[in-house]
């Protein structure tokens, strides 16, 4: 911290720092940029965006049309292969992306949402409320998180957004758990009773005074939320429950799968491309993390 | 339990506590026992006159931060009743209790953790304001950097966050919240204890400026006896969660009479030979018992160097033992009080 | 006889984004056996910096820039890592002001005390432990063959800080700093900790650096003082006389801004308002060569802008200030 003593005549009563700090928020974002893993994270998931995004109508190769033989391998003209119909992989994996990415982004969000709602409010308001959704939590938390989202995709039908809601709807709870802690320890930090004691009713505790204190490491759970996501997702269409009618790395992997031996590549790069997804955003997170928590943030 | 205490009301009272009880849940006493309750404060009344300061002193644990935020109504309370400016605080829910705050404030003791670390300094002084709905947001906008100017922090100071003050500049951003809703009492939960002894004269003496330009009323908490008798009219010594003495200041420097008393003033008075002789013959020994299910009888009784048989059975109630001077013990008047003028 | 520790020409700095900024500058002061050297000061004035340069344990970024530190005359500064460890313990210890934090909550403050035995003076398992009874039945913890199998956080503060006290003489140091030991703590348990302090001293004739900002425990305990300002001493002397005899404006405003407490029927509390030292110590970074309490001070005149701080002048036997003005000051 820079502070500039005056050397005023006078006495000085109220040497100030020069200029106003950049809010923590702009500071974590600094400090973001400069986590090497971070960088190379958001650059690389970055790019994986604007493919997904921009790639097919470039690449002009349609994922569902037959562009070879079955099962030909890289070559000139497809230059990922071709899958058991013989369509083009790569156009499958540009095309894919976009299912897969919102899926993992839309579960995200759903996990934290849900996650945030329940544990701010067990924690907020302890006694009885935070008994009962604490329980809730527990029982959601010993299901067997594949076997329940297979079960509610089996139920409520294998469509792209029945997939992406049941992984929300499976993995909240250790975002409540998480979130729920943060608030049990914030709510009886003096700036908390010193707002009530400002008249701050509970919702504007809740929203304005606590969470944005508990953020920094729910901001870090809900990037990993993102890879998990993605992992659920191809795990799902892995075992024939993702939905059959869009396509996405996971159901690439799915169909291809019994074929992985004699033909490689049609498992092989939509795996890759999972794994690097999911690895870009963990960067990501471990960037995120460095830049909210500084270990050893320079002081003078 | 404020038998002795019931003298009429008069008009100049803007806070009269009655029999407050906080009880916190401590889990129980073995696997299957009864549940355990910490007796954070146990039965405490006093009254605060309009414009003047009171003073609670007593170690850690013995409950004045407890009746502070009690008072403060931010935590909840077991029984008893607050009436504040003649309206039992006490029963006021919701709506009704958010808007009431703006009379009553509170200072804490660590300016570290008392400000909301993402926020500017001046939207954390009126944020009160907003809340309250004090004011078109100009005026609003004005007050605050009358208010800044009113702790002594520059009109600048509006746009930093709280890490970029010193300690003593937070408490006086702590002080300016605090004020900005022209509240009638602020409770000072050992607003000072913190500083450095150069930024706590600067602390109090701003206290004492406002308190003289706006007639304000002070509950203010120390564990420091010199800064309590500088800055309060009337005394309070909590033990274990109760009030054991209560006296004008004059009164409780020249002629404390609770052998708690004797031992804080032991510890505190200045050194010298008085000293070593009040030490040798009053300061307890040991450190304060758990407010954990307290046993029945004197709280005092275990470090109490006059206990008698009959002080670990009964409670003693705090009583009118001269005008304006209450106490809570079995013997006074049978042991001797520390004499200051012949020592 | 040789004083205990001899501090000579101390400088540390901080390695800082900014290059090298001063942190202490030129301390000297020396303690003898059996003796109470306080040093007092506002937060940030160097006091910890000094403790922890002497027991070698400063943070990375920061570095003695110069100076001598003896310690029974061996120079701490040029030790081994090795002979550093034995030091500690053995020679020199310390107690810090969170008595909590200072102990490690995993293991039973028997445990503690008797590895520190087992460590420097080779004793075994039982023969430490019953040792360590006895340590903790000196510093007047109750039912210690009971406390000796408790952990920490089963006591309270002040039982903490004894156990402190205790781990810090078990091996019967020549010198124990003391960096604030009470400021955790409730007032009726401080003063039963600086008693516990003063009879141990009596009995081991160890030699304590006290660091406090509590005058009165400065004028009961100790024998000299050093006030730190800004990381430079600017006033030493013996207790009796800087008490007594401030010279430095710094000093006598630190004095003068405490309400001290006043028995009996004359008590006047309405004194209005406590003196006040105005504004705060200077960051580090920005600190001139001129006298650092300068924007603070109410005696600048023109010499004190013109010149930069003047060293440390001898008065006479017991006192030294850092002032242009101290004789037109002191009455
Ligand atoms: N780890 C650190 N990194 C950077 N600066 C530090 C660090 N520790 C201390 N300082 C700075 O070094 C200076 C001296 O600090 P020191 O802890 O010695 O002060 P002190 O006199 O002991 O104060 P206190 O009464 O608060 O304990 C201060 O300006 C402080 O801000
Ligand atoms: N939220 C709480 N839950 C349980 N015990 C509490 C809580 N707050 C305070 N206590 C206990 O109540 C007693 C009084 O505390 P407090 O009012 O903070 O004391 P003081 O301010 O006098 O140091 C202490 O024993 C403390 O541990
Ligand atoms: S009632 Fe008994 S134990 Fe309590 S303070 Fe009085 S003499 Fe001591
Ligand atoms: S040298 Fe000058 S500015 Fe510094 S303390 Fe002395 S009188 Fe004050
Ligand atoms: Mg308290
Ligand atoms: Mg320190």
């Amino acid at each position: 911290m820079t502070t500039i003593e005056s050397t005023a005549i006078k006495p000085d009563k109220t040497a100030l720092p020069v200029s106003a700090a950049a809010s923590p928020t702009m500071a974590a974002l600094r400090q973001f940029a400069r986590s090497p893993a971070g960088v190379v994270g958001a650059v690389v998931l970055l790019f994986l965006m604007l493919a997904t995004l921009f790639g097919p109508s470039i690449y002009g190769v349609d994922p569902l049309d037959i562009a070879g033989a079955p099962f030909t391998p890289p070559d000139a003209d497809t230059w990922l292969g071709t899958d058991y119909l013989g369509r083009d992989i790569l156009a499958g994996l540009l095309q894919g992306g976009r299912a897969t990415l919102t899926v993992g982004g839309v579960a995200a969000i759903i996990t934290i949402v849900i996650g945030v709602t329940i544990g701010s409010l067990a924690g907020f308001f302890g006694g009885p409320i935070d008994t009962a959704l604490t329980k809730i939590t527990e029982f959601f938390q010993i299901l067997p998180p594949l076997l329940f989202a297979m079960v509610l995709v089996t139920l409520f039908g294998q469509t792209l957004t029945t997939v992406t809601i049941a992984i929300g709807v499976v993995s909240w709870p250790s975002a409540a758990r998480l979130t729920r802690a943060e608030f049990l320890r914030l709510r009886n930090l003096d700036f908390v009773k010193a707002s009530r004691a400002a008249g701050a009713g509970n919702g504007h505790l809740i929203l304005l005074v606590v969470l944005p204190n508990a953020l920094p490491p729910i901001i870090v759970s809900a990037t990993l939320a993102i890879g998990v996501a993605i992992l659920f997702e191809g795990g799902l269409s892995f075992l024939g429950l993702g939905d059959p009618n869009t396509m996405s790395w996971g159901l690439m992997l799915g169909q291809n799968r019994n074929y992985v031996l004699n033909a490689w590549w049609t498992v092989a790069f939509p795996g890759a491309a999972i794994f690097i997804a999911v690895l870009a955003i963990s960067l990501i997170g471990d960037g995120v993390n460095d830049a909210i928590n500084p270990r050893l943030r320079k002081r003078g | 339990m404020s038998d002795g205490l019931n003298i009429s009301a008069p008009a100049d009272v803007l806070l009269d506590v009655n029999d407050l009880v906080v009880h916190f849940p401590a889990g129980r006493r073995g696997m299957f026992g009864p549940p355990s309750k910490v007796h954070a404060v146990d039965g405490v009344s006093f009254r605060v006159r309009r414009g003047t300061t009171f003073g609670i002193v007593g170690e850690s644990g013995s409950g004045k931060s407890t009746t502070a935020q009690a008072v403060m109504r931010l935590i909840p309370m077991t029984s008893g009743q607050i009436v504040f400016g003649g309206e039992n605080i006490a029963d006021f829910r919701g709506e009704r209790l958010r808007l009431a705050r703006s009379k009553f404030q509170i200072v804490f003791q660590d300016p570290f953790s008392a400000l909301d670390p993402r926020r500017r300094a001046g939207d954390l002084i009126r944020e009160p304001l907003d809340l309250l709905g004090i004011g078109s947001p100009r005026e609003r906008e004005v007050r605050v950097k009358q208010l800044l100017e009113e702790v002594g922090l520059p009109p600048q100071a509006a746009d930093l966050f709280p890490h970029q003050f010193s300690g003593g500049q937070r408490q006086r951003l702590c002080i300016a919240r605090a004020m900005a809703p022209e509240p009638d009492l602020i409770v000072c939960d050992e607003a000072v204890s913190a500083l450095d002894v150069a930024i706590q004269a600067q602390i109090l003496n701003l206290l004492k400026k406002l308190q003289r330009e706006r007639g304000l009323t002070y509950i203010f908490i120390s564990h420091d006896l010199g800064v309590i008798q500088h800055f309060c009219d009337e005394i309070a010594v909590m033990y274990l969660g109760r009030i054991v003495e209560q006296a004008p200041a004059q009164v409780f420097f020249s002629a404390p009479l609770h052998p708690y008393s004797w031992s804080l003033i032991s510890a505190a008075a200045p050194p010298g030979p008085l000293r070593d002789r009040l030490k040798k013959d009053y300061l307890v020994k040991g450190d304060p018992p758990s407010p954990v299910d307290p046993p029945p009888g004197c709280r005092f009784a275990q470090r109490c160097p006059f206990v008698v048989e009959r002080c670990r059975d009964e409670l003693p109630i705090l009583q009118v033992e001269a005008e304006e001077h209450f106490i809570a013990c079995h013997r006074t008047g049978e042991i001797a009080p520390p004499d200051f003028a012949s020592l | 006889m040789p004083p205990v520790l001899s501090v000579k020409d101390l400088s540390v700095s901080m390695n800082g984004t900014k290059g090298m900024v001063p942190v202490l500058e030129h301390l000297s002061f020396d303690v003898a056996q059996g003796k109470t050297m306080a040093l007092v000061g506002e937060s940030g004035c160097g006091k910890s910096m000094t403790a922890l340069a002497i027991m070698q344990l400063l943070p990375e970024d920061f570095r003695v820039t110069s100076g001598s530190i003896l310690l029974d005359g061996v120079e701490v500064l040029s030790a081994s890592p090795k002979e550093l460890r034995s030091l500690r313990g053995d020679k020199m210890s310390m107690i810090f002001q969170e008595p909590m934090t200072a102990l490690n909550p995993l293991y039973t403050v028997g445990d503690q005390i008797g590895e520190v035995l087992r460590q420097h003076r080779g004793l075994s398992r039982r023969d430490a432990h019953a040792q360590a009874i006895q340590f903790l039945k000196a510093v007047q913890i109750p039912a210690a063959d009971k406390r000796v199998d408790a952990y920490p956080h089963q006591l309270s503060g002040g039982m903490r800080q004894r156990v402190m006290i205790a781990m810090a003489l078990a091996c019967k140091p020549k010198l124990l700093i003391a960096d604030e030991p009470t400021t955790a703590l409730d007032v009726t348990v401080q003063a039963q900790i600086f008693d516990l302090l003063s009879e141990l001293q009596d009995d081991t004739d160890t030699a304590i650096v006290l660091i406090t900002h509590d005058l009165g425990a400065v004028a009961e305990l100790a024998d000299d003082v050093a006030v730190l300002y800004a990381g430079r001493c600017i006033e030493q002397g013996t207790a009796h006389e800087v008490i007594a005899r401030a010279r430095h404006p710094y000093t006598r405003g630190l004095m003068a801004c405490v309400p001290h407490l006043q028995l009996g029927r004359m008590s006047n509390h309405a004194s209005a308002e406590l003196d006040e030292i105005p504004g705060m110590v200077p960051p580090l970074g920005a600190r001139g060569p001129d006298c650092a309490f300068l924007p603070r001070c109410a005696f600048a005149g023109a010499i004190c802008r013109a010149q930069p701080q003047p060293p440390l002048d001898r008065i006479d036997a017991g006192a030294a200030v850092s002032c242009w003005r101290h004789q037109e000051i002191t009455p």
